[in-house]
């Protein structure tokens, strides 16, 4: 075994404790610490598969605003910081059997599929690559990313505002 | 730059959890466990706490999260123009310009609507 | 290689950017002057998707790409374009009166139709699954914001966040898919995808399969196809009552604009799985949609349930594929009309304040009220499918591309579930005129725009439905071109 597959088992069976955590912590707020493991362990994996970009966005954006975000989410509504909730409710079986269905498509597909060997490398992280497809083929989407981002800015500041009132 | 590069940061992620855990532990296994109502006090001999750390945030804090996330996800994507820029050339800098002016349509109606503010 | 200026053609994009344009235009003069009445921001925004319907009925359809690929300016993508523009069109009509009545009139409302017409528009025309995809989360989003918009309401806001949670689940779906799609392929344009599965062949590909599965499943919850509907009828009933009726028809255009682009261009080598897939979704969505909608005693939640079924009805030309493309197209125009007058009846009855209406309140209606109430049982007997209404010509020709394309059993089923929508349909106009009030409502006065809107409405359903000539040969022309 290599120190790159040591450190890829150690990382993702963090990111899986922090998943298991996620769902299974009664306190919200230690769901929510629980997440973040997952989400920096994700990061790590990104590292590992020599995207470095990618890595550096997962803990700029997830780890340190959405998690941030939930974080506030947690602490802005009444009574359930420090609280235990439940975990199940009645429907937990059926939920059971939908994600082991998700999880046997996954891994059939990835188990069985014939994954082409790249022949492209990328440089310095796949920065470079990712700018020319942004601005290229991807300009539409890029475009409309940033109508999204209004978007998501206008319906805060309905939703808050209201609440303030 | 190759996965081994991250090396010595994931060195200091191993001797930072581990020095915090040796801390607690040595703490919880070597130190003497006498509580008492006064010891156990946020602040012994010091102010009396009154009603519950646990305080409900403003939705002001909410606001101005959302409004981080939306223009830290926007500086997301200057950064693969902004490496690259001479080479993108004058097409992607128009691009550029037009997405930040997208967003700042948000911005300024932010802005005229007082989320800015904290009043 | 970048792309040049000229390469990019935004010409062509032009109906999104004046209906995105139109939208942040609109926040600027809110943001600059925001006093007074919102009545401008109405007329903007059908300024801005008058510019949009121009542009897309003037440049008609031709199989070329624009922004380097990105969209395509073929037939189908303009016609469901088209469609998705009056569908928005329509709604800005029906909301201007209400939204003043119910004292949430904003000109925020308008700003987020828009965008979310931007999003769907994308959707229509994209030959790009990450296209697709940003272009579904624009129209989901604003949908998100658009239910919460009475945020005074508890139902209102339940109703956003069931939307959000269910709507956040189904994107994460559809987002693995098109990653496992990639994967197979090697790329995200739509038809270069279609080639390289061509040329693979179908028949070891787990990715694929994997892939076809879980987009399968995220389209279906924005569809609100059994098993992935529950979230549909507690966000119809609490959202307000003109976002429900723009929702239930933007959304369906767009999901099934991009569902039928897919299935011709991409996934047509695979049609015998697809096919079979969802034949069983339209089969259970048909059913399950109809017999719940028996059981309610409530409009605008019978009117929820009704739309669970008519995806259903659509599906079944759907699962037909390339045979269907033309029915899917020329349905979902008479049930824009259709639905959006419908759920104008019910804003324009329901009480201040209140976004139910029971069905006692209906009563004696049919005489108070002659010209709406024909309208409402117009739009009724339409979504039963009744002779000439578009209701009729439409379904007629759903079932009959599946009978075309050897699924015979599946048309019988669609038949047997629109005889069973007759029951609940029609009860609502025995209601309607049959019945005497014991409490009568206090009505409102419908507004004019409304009254254009109802009128826009039923003049689509019968004149579809007496001369459907016309708008099946465009139907048929539009999805004659294909870009493939």
């Amino acid at each position: 075994m290599s120190l790159t597959q040591a450190v890829f088992i150690l990382l993702g069976g963090m990111a899986v404790l922090g998943a298991l955590g996620m769902v299974t912590l009664r306190n919200l707020f230690h769901s929510a610490l629980a997440m973040i493991l997952a989400l920096f362990s994700i990061a790590g994996i990104y590292v590992l598969l020599e995207a470095e970009f990618l890595a550096v966005v997962q803990v700029l954006v997830y780890v340190g605003a959405i998690a941030m975000l939930i974080l506030f989410g947690i602490m802005l509504t009444r009574d359930i910081v420090g609280r235990a909730s439940a975990v199940r409710n009645r429907q937990w079986p059926l939920a059971l059997a939908v994600s082991a269905g998700l999880l046997a498509v996954l891994a059939v597909a990835l188990v069985r599929a014939a994954w082409p060997l790249a022949t492209y490398a990328p440089a310095q992280g796949g920065v470079a690559d990712l700018g020319l497809a942004l601005m290229g083929p991807y300009a539409l989407p890029f475009e409309v990313a940033s109508v999204l981002l209004l978007v998501a800015m206008v319906g805060a500041l309905i939703i808050a505002r209201e609440a303030r009132e | 730059m190759v996965p081994a590069d991250f090396l010595p940061i994931l060195v200091l992620i191993i001797v930072a959890v581990g020095m915090s855990a040796i801390a607690i532990a040595l703490s919880a296994l070597l130190g003497p466990h006498k509580s008492t109502p006064t010891k156990l006090m946020p602040y012994e001999s010091g102010m009396v706490p009154v009603g519950d750390a646990r305080l409900r945030f403003s939705i002001r804090f909410f606001v101005v999260a959302i409004l981080f996330i939306l223009f830290d996800v926007e500086a997301i994507f200057f950064y693969p123009w902004a490496v690259y820029f001479r080479r993108l050339g004058l097409f992607a800098l128009i691009q550029i310009v037009v997405f930040v002016g997208i967003l700042f349509v948000g911005y300024f109606y932010a802005w005229r609507k007082g989320a800015l503010e904290w009043e | 290689m970048l792309p040049t200026l000229s390469v990019l053609n935004l010409n062509g994009a032009v109906p999104q950017i004046a209906v995105a344009g139109a939208g942040m235009l609109i926040m600027l003069i809110d943001a600059l002057f925001h006093r007074g009445s919102r009545r401008w921001a109405a007329y903007l925004a059908l300024l801005g998707l008058a510019v949009a319907l121009a542009r897309v009925v003037e440049s008609g359809a031709s199989a070329e790409t624009i922004l380097d690929g990105a969209l395509a300016r073929d037939g189908l993508g303009m016609a469901f374009a088209l469609v998705l523009i009056v569908a928005a069109a329509l709604s800005v009509l029906v909301a201007m009166d209400y939204l003043r009545r119910e004292e949430h009139e904003r000109a925020e409302y308008y700003a987020l139709i828009l965008f979310a017409t931007a999003g769907g528009l994308a959707m229509a025309m994209a030959n790009d699954l990450v296209a697709v995809f940003i272009g579904l989360e624009t129209l989901s989003i604003s949908l998100y914001v658009l239910s919460a918009f009475f945020t005074g309401d508890a139902a209102s806001r339940e109703a956003a966040l069931k939307y959000l949670l269910l709507g956040a689940f189904a994107s994460a779906f559809f987002l693995y898919g098109i990653a496992l799609l990639y994967g197979a392929s090697g790329t995200t344009r739509l038809v270069e995808m279609g080639t390289a599965i061509r040329l693979a062949g179908t028949q070891a590909d787990p990715l694929l399969w994997g892939g076809v599965a879980l987009i399968i499943v995220g389209v279906g919850f924005k569809l609100a196809l059994v098993p992935f509907h529950s979230w549909a009828p507690d966000v119809y009933q609490g959202a307000p009552t003109s976002v429900t009726a723009f929702m239930s028809v933007a959304s369906k255009v767009a999901a099934f604009a991009a569902l039928v682009r897919l299935l011709v261009v991409v996934l047509a080598p695979a049609a015998p799985l697809t096919s079979a897939l969802l034949a069983l979704l339209a089969v259970l969505t048909m059913t399950v949609g109809n017999i719940l909608a028996l059981a309610q005693d409530e409009v605008k939640r019978l009117l929820a349930y009704s739309s669970i079924a008519q995806a259903g009805y659509i599906l079944v030309a759907a699962v037909a594929g390339e045979v269907g493309a033309a029915a899917v197209l020329f349905y979902l125009l008479g049930y824009a009309f259709t639905n959006l007058g419908a759920f104008a009846v019910v804003l324009a009855w329901s009480r201040r304040g209140e976004g139910r209406l029971p069905f006692s309140d209906l009563a004696g209606l049919g005489f108070r009220r002659p010209w709406t109430a024909a309208a409402l049982s117009l739009f009724l007997l339409s979504l039963t499918g009744m002779p000439l209404t578009v209701g009729f010509v439409g379904k007629l020709y759903l079932f009959g591309a599946a009978v075309q394309a050897g699924w015979t059993w599946l048309a019988i089923v669609a038949v047997l579930n629109s005889v069973v929508s007759a029951f609940y349909y029609l009860r609502l106009v025995v209601i309607m005129y049959m019945r005497e009030a014991e409490m009568p409502l206090a009505l409102q006065r419908a507004g004019l725009a409304l009254g254009v809107a109802l009128a826009v409405c039923a003049a689509g359903v019968i004149l579809l439905g007496l001369v459907p000539g016309v708008a099946l040969d465009w139907a048929r022309q539009a999805v004659a071109v294909v870009l493939s």
